[in-house]
């Protein structure tokens, strides 16, 4: 094939047996996302988009069509294998942070490389870097609950990237926090990601939030309506879209 | 992941509850410690059945007779003798696993000290045989050949408290019930008992040609030398006294008229096997042999199997709390994989995989198992301590070998582990959507 998309979705139908009623939360989803895109998913609450995000993150089976992430289709894989392929590729970022609370923050951001068989010594040391990338050095030995929401959802952020995963999936990363703590956090995502060249896919339902993206899918109904490529956005001013909705 | 974040992972897990992981390590303990203690009765059981056999003789020793019974297949059956001679005695030598082979060379005769004196079974033995059949001496050593005059003898456990005087009939003891008799004292032996009841009308039978048997001359008497005095613990052999089988086989054939004695065959031999393993095989081949055989194996053996019954009882009642136990574990990681539900999601979600989910609960059911165990088997100790000085009068008893004491913990390792197999399939399988779903 000659596409060299990194994420690759053809025709993606999800249907729900609730009871003897089926529910289509996806009515055939084509979209392509190529390596080091700034991706969100915009769209009201039952449009299909978190469940766009568990299909592409192989938290859930697809009913029909294909999902094709470097090469290999997510479709055809088992729970075991699926897992295995996050390990390798994928970082997660919460809505509710999910940081495990009897753990400090290094602990919570060395998790996923002990469930790669890291040395502890060599997982906390880049758990370390990571924390410090994110700004929360001085924070590592806290437990999460000594922690404010920004900077609970930043260890969040160190975690999802302590594996150096291509692509890192956001469900509603700043859902739980007030405005100005998402924009500081949305920042930080952003800012580490295009360092790092990494690809994100984000869902909201914040305009505001969404028009961090490169690109923006709207979806209603399980359906795209839209791709906007916003090509501003790589040196976007926060401000003025806040301005820019007021008007 | 690694074992050692397995291990540790696991066990921070079950520290998270301690009440719970306590009281289902609890049940553990009671469960394991009631199957250990009441197999360890069982086992006192058959250990002082054995015992009791052993006492009586060594476990190792076959005891072979010219006489055996041949069963003719309907129930019946026939004796018949087959002549011990010394060419059997050779032959049963040669059989692997046999050990020593010692024919009973034995006769009766009578001692005579003073005005006292006392009968005396006396087995011929060499310094070799006494050696390979544990026949051991409470003091003194071993006869030897001796000079020509006097016969080194060693007298029976409770030879010298036999002694009697035969006219008046009176023990020789003094007043305190101590012996008369010691073994410096001068004794001689005779295999006459004119030589003994010498002041007794003897009733003469008439022979057929009208002589009175009295007219055959009195036998000798043989000075003794008392070289020990036999162990009262030799089992079969405390009652003998002992002389050199050459020594014996030589005043035998001197007394003939008054003993019966036949050098050239034996009615009993005994055998001993070099382990309690090749007794069996040592049986068999010498009842192939056409001879009767006997040892204490084959009581042993019959004890053994009517103690077993009582063993699977008393393990079976143990179990019962163990299964209770078991079934306290499964609860108890059902209970923490439903709390832990959205954890097992947010782990599965960061790349966690499934098997490492189930290891991690199998490891947590397994620590529990360890645990009780090892707490099980120390409550073990400490209660058949008690119960064997509580029993100490009953004759029962509680042993806990080493094999039940790892036994128990490693059984109690593998049912934690198979009681967590259910729980642990259940996390495998539950959905990492359970990580996104704000609650």
């Amino acid at each position: 094939m000659q596409d060299t998309a990194l994420i690759d979705v053809r025709n993606v139908k999800k249907v729900y047996h609730v009871g003897s009623v089926d529910v289509n939360a996806l009515r055939g989803v084509d979209l392509k996302i190529d390596s080091g895109d700034i991706c969100s998913i915009i769209g009201r609450s039952g449009s299909g988009k978190s469940t766009l995000l568990n299909v592409l993150a192989g938290l859930e089976q697809v009913t029909s069509g294909e999902i094709v992430i470097s090469g290999k289709h997510l479709e055809r894989m088992t729970q075991g294998e699926l897992i295995v392929f996050r390990q390798r590729h994928i970082g997660f970022i919460f809505q509710s942070f999910n940081l495990m609370p009897y753990y400090t923050a290094l602990e919570n951001v060395a998790l996923p490389l002990s469930f790669r068989g890291v040395p502890k010594a060599a997982r906390l040391k880049r758990a370390e870097q990571m924390l410090e990338v994110v700004g929360l050095e001085s924070h590592k030995a806290h437990k999460p609950s000594e922690l404010s929401g920004g900077q609970q959802q930043r260890v969040g952020i160190a975690r999802a990237l302590v594996t150096n995963p291509e692509i890192v999936f956001a469900d509603e990363p700043t859902g739980n926090l007030d405005s100005n703590t998402s924009d500081e956090v949305m920042r930080v995502i952003i800012d580490i990601l295009r360092e790092q060249g990494k690809t994100l896919v984000m869902v909201t339902h914040d305009v505001h939030i969404a028009a961090f993206g490169d690109k923006v899918i709207s979806l209603l109904d399980g359906r795209i309506t839209d791709i906007k490529i916003n090509s501003e956005a790589r040196s976007i001013d926060i401000s003025n879209i806040r301005e820019a909705e007021v008007q | 992941m690694s074992i050692t974040d397995m291990l540790s992972t696991a066990f921070l897990n079950l520290w998270r509850r301690k009440m719970r992981a306590f009281l289902t390590v609890l049940g553990m303990v009671i469960g394991v410690a009631s199957i250990v203690v009441m197999v360890s009765l069982g086992i006192g059981i058959k250990q002082a059945t054995i015992e009791s056999f052993a006492g009586t003789g060594s476990l190792t020793t076959i005891r072979v007779n010219s006489w055996s019974y041949v069963s003719n297949g309907n129930g019946g059956g026939s004796s018949r003798q087959k002549e011990l001679n010394k060419k059997a005695v050779g032959e049963i030598k040669k059989i692997p696993g046999v050990q020593a082979v010692m024919p009973l060379v034995e006769t009766y005769g009578m001692i005579k000290s003073g005005n006292y004196m006392t009968d005396a079974s006396i087995l011929g033995v060499t310094a070799e045989q006494a050696k390979e059949f544990g026949i051991t001496l409470s003091e003194g050593e071993l006869p030897e050949a001796g000079g020509t005059n006097t016969y080194e003898i060693v007298l029976g456990a409770w030879s010298l408290g036999n002694f009697y005087n035969p006219d008046s009939g009176r023990q020789a003891v003094d007043k305190n019930g101590n012996p008369r008799i010691s073994k410096d004292s001068r004794m001689l032996l005779t295999f006459d008992y004119r030589n003994v009841y010498k002041n007794q009308v003897v009733i003469s039978m008439p022979s057929s040609d009208g002589t009175a048997q009295e007219e055959k001359p009195l036998a000798e008497m043989y000075k003794l030398k008392v070289t020990g005095i036999m162990d009262e613990n030799n089992n079969d052999f405390s009652y003998y006294c002992l002389m050199d089988v050459a020594q014996l086989e030589k005043l035998a054939k001197a007394n003939k008229d008054y003993v019966q004695y036949d050098s050239s065959k034996y009615n009993t031999v005994l055998v001993k096997c070099r382990n309690i393993e090749d007794v069996k095989t040592v049986k068999n081949a010498i009842q192939d042999m056409g001879y009767g055989t006997y040892s204490l194996q084959d009581a042993v053996e019959m004890a053994e199997e009517s103690t077993k019954n009582v063993q699977y009882l008393l393990g079976a009642i143990g179990g019962v709390a163990l299964l209770v136990a078991a079934i306290g574990i499964m609860n108890t990681m059902m209970m923490s994989i439903f709390e832990r539900t959205k954890e097992i999601g947010i782990i599965k979600v960061l790349g966690c995989r499934i098997d490492n989910i189930a290891g991690l609960f199998l490891t947590e059911s397994a620590y529990i198992g360890l645990f009780g165990g090892a707490l099980g088997l120390g409550l073990s100790f400490g209660i058949s301590l008690l119960l064997n000085q509580l029993l100490a009068s009953s004759g029962l008893r509680s042993i806990i070998p080493a094999y039940l004491a790892f036994g128990a913990v490693g059984f109690s390792i593998i049912v934690a582990f198979a009681a967590g197999m259910y729980p642990a399939i259940r996390a495998m399988k539950l959905s990492p959507l359970a990580a996104i779903r704000n609650e």
